[in-house]
């Protein structure tokens, strides 16, 4: 017993020491060329690297390579991973994510699960194995289409005129226009608001009033409400196409007696706000009307030919091809009056593999809650 | 049928789960208790049932109608985990959750009044959060329990190893849920399903801090020792939920609005 107990403790020092030399491999690798280009793993990097990590399902797990594949390994690289990661979300603008230790740990992190896998499925019971598979492979799966498959992803910002055709773009980070697989003509672009807000403002501080629990009243005729001990009421709301919106309101103080009236208006980029004073250091203002839902109604042709009519809104894309169409942005200065619309385009090939592996993971949660902590 | 009708069924509903768990804590025959609960569940499913017949899409559409499912859902989770483990008090909690829904819907029938920005009005906000909460509701249990396991002399644990062990995993599989949900709403958002973005960076540090707890067994860590993991956990978990909005790291993130 104490002798193959002190053969574990080996294997188990040879494994940490394994992981520690790849990892150092890394932080050398990180000094000398500096920051991972994940470029480097596109297509047909990524689909032979994931062909090999496959390949290792079929190693002999009495094997020195094999044995990588056991749940002690798992533990360290799990550990190694949380504390990168910790590091990751604490230490403001540092790029671990595109550093060569996380990378390798990532890497040796498939890597152990393809062999699990592989050994798993030497003698595979339906009944004993299919909540480990779908979690291990499910996982192995996401990973690789996430990690090395993202390198084949591409987006483009492209920003259309009403009426227009466009088939230029910006790539990301890049300022130079460069022609697209795609056009797009945007037929009309529409917005709706949230009415704007009338708010007692600190002039001087621009802080909404009673201070730490602002009180804002909605922007819509007849609407009456409390602000700070001053009874307001919106007599009149008026939003007219290209003007800015405006309000006649009636504020009235229940101590004092005093009564104060007039318009007030958030203004635009064209026309000034206005506010109704107070006093010297308080005034009633508008705030701007905050975007509900904006959506553009576009028609998108691929260079093979395909012709995709539809309506684009935040956070249903439309699908054209390998290609989604998402909505980006707009004139903000304009807002509703915006003429433009800006689109998002993302190529991502990998998505089919990305979401087999979130449905077999989220088909092992399930059976979670089925078994619960027992150990087969 | 229409939303004017929905506090009737909804009343009905409550009324009939509330006795069911209490009838399931309070008698010896646990048939009186599934008979309220399942009847509940039928009378709430009648009324998305009819609502459906009477629009002409599915009830899916406004943060009310998810809502709605949502009630429904949090119930016979919470019924299928008693069925299968016998925690009463996991059904207590699912019928107070979804109490909580209901009278939201009641009180306050379209979140859209609270000017919610347009990335945020998706089908995943309501599954995404809720599935979380449960999550951190579960991993919360699993943290008192393990405390209090590691508290008694050894070998004096009793029946907290397994209770710790079924909270864990049962618990893991709503956070890995919430995760992936957040993952597809992502990709409907933004284009990307994963942008290591500073709320992403510590669900995953959640999750892999997790991940070492279920696999500790297999690196010869004893119980005892393992169970040290589960606070910790909790505290990247606390992080995750209340924290990242503290750090530096939080002004590169598209998670505070
Ligand atoms: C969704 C996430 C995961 C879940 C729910 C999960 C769950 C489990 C469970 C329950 C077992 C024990 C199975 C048994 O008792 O036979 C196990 C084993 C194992 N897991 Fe995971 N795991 C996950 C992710 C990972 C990851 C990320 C790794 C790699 C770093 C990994 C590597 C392993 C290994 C090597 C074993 C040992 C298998 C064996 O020796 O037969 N798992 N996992």
């Amino acid at each position: 017993m104490a002798g193959k107990s002190k053969g574990k403790q080996e294997t188990f020092i040879r494994e940490l020491l394994f992981i520690l030399a790849v990892t150092i491999a890394g932080f050398a690798l990180q000094f000398v060329i500096g920051t991972l280009d994940f470029a480097i793993f596109a297509w047909p990097v990524n689909i032979v690297l994931a062909a090999l990590l496959l390949a290792l399902a079929f190693i002999k797990p009495d094997s020195a390579a094999g044995k990588f594949g056991s749940g002690r390994v798992s533990v360290i690289l799990l550990v190694s991973i949380t504390v990168m990661s910790i590091y990751m979300g604490l230490v403001p603008g540092n790029d671990v994510k595109h550093s060569w230790p996380f990378a390798f740990t990532y890497l040796m992190i498939m890597a152990n699960l393809a062999l699990t896998i592989g050994r798993r499925m030497r003698n595979f019971k339906l009944k004993r194995d299919y909540s480990f598979m779908l979690n291990h492979f499910g996982l192995f799966l996401l990973l690789v289409a996430a990690g090395p498959g993202s390198a084949d992803m591409h987006r483009y910002f492209i920003r259309v005129a009403e009426g227009q055709t466009e088939w230029r773009g910006e790539g990301e980070g890049s300022q130079t226009p460069k022609e697209l697989p795609l056009a797009i003509t945007l037929n009309d672009f529409s917005m709706e608001e949230y009415s704007p807000r009338i708010a007692l403002i600190d002039k001087a501080t621009g802080e909404t009033q009673p201070s730490g629990k602002p009180s804002l009243i909605d922007c819509v005729e007849g609407t009456e409400g409390i602000i700070a001990g001053w009874s307001v009421a919106v007599d009149t709301f008026e939003y007219r196409p290209r003007m800015a919106p405006r309000a006649y309101i009636t504020a009235t103080r229940k101590a004092g007696n005093s009564v104060l009236s007039g318009w007030v208006s958030c203004g635009n980029h064209f026309q000034p706000f206005s506010v109704l004073d107070v006093s010297e250091k308080l005034c009633f203002a508008m705030t701007f009307p905050e975007p509900k839902k904006f959506s553009s109604d576009v028609i998108v042709y691929t260079k093979s030919g395909v012709e995709k009519k539809g309506v684009v809104e935040v956070n249903k894309p439309l699908t054209a091809g390998s290609w989604k169409v998402y909505q980006y942005s707009y004139d903000t200065r304009a807002g509703r009056d915006s003429e433009i619309s800006v689109f998002e385009l993302v190529y991502d090939p990998w998505i089919i593999p990305v979401y087999a592996g979130i449905i077999l993971v989220m088909l092992g949660s399930l059976t979670l809650f089925w078994r619960g902590g027992k150990k087969e | 049928m229409s939303w004017s009708e929905f506090i009737y069924f909804a009343a009905g509903s409550l009324i009939l789960w509330y006795n069911g768990t209490l009838a399931l804590y309070k008698s010896k025959n646990a048939l009186w208790g599934n008979l309220l609960i399942a009847g509940g569940i039928l009378l709430f499913a009648a009324f998305i049932g009819l609502l459906w017949a009477s629009m002409d899409h599915p009830p899916l559409r406004t943060m009310g109608e998810t809502r709605l499912w949502y009630s429904l859902f949090i119930v016979l989770v919470g019924y299928a985990t008693y069925l299968r483990w016998k925690y009463k008090w996991l059904m207590a909690y699912s019928v107070v959750v979804s109490t909580v829904f209901v009278l939201v819907n009641l009180l306050k029938p379209e979140i859209h009044t609270t000017n919610l920005m347009p990335a945020l009005q998706s089908i995943w906000f309501v599954p995404h959060v809720t599935v979380y909460i449960l999550s951190y509701a579960m991993m919360g249990a699993a943290t008192i329990a393990a405390l209090i396991a590691l508290w008694r002399e050894e070998g004096k644990e009793g029946e907290l190893f397994a209770l710790i062990d079924n909270l864990i995993f049962i618990g893991f599989g709503f956070l890995i849920a919430g995760m992936l949900m957040g993952a597809i709403w992502a990709k409907e958002a933004w284009g990307d399903y994963w942008t290591w973005d500073p709320k992403e960076v510590w669900a995953f540090i959640t999750a892999a801090s997790y991940l070492v707890y279920l696999h500790a067994s297999y690196a010869n860590i004893p119980k005892r020792k393992a169970l040290l993991i589960i606070p910790l956990a909790f505290i990247m978990l606390i992080i995750t939920w209340l924290g990242v909005e503290y750090l530096a790291v939080a002004q590169e993130s598209i998670h505070s609005y």
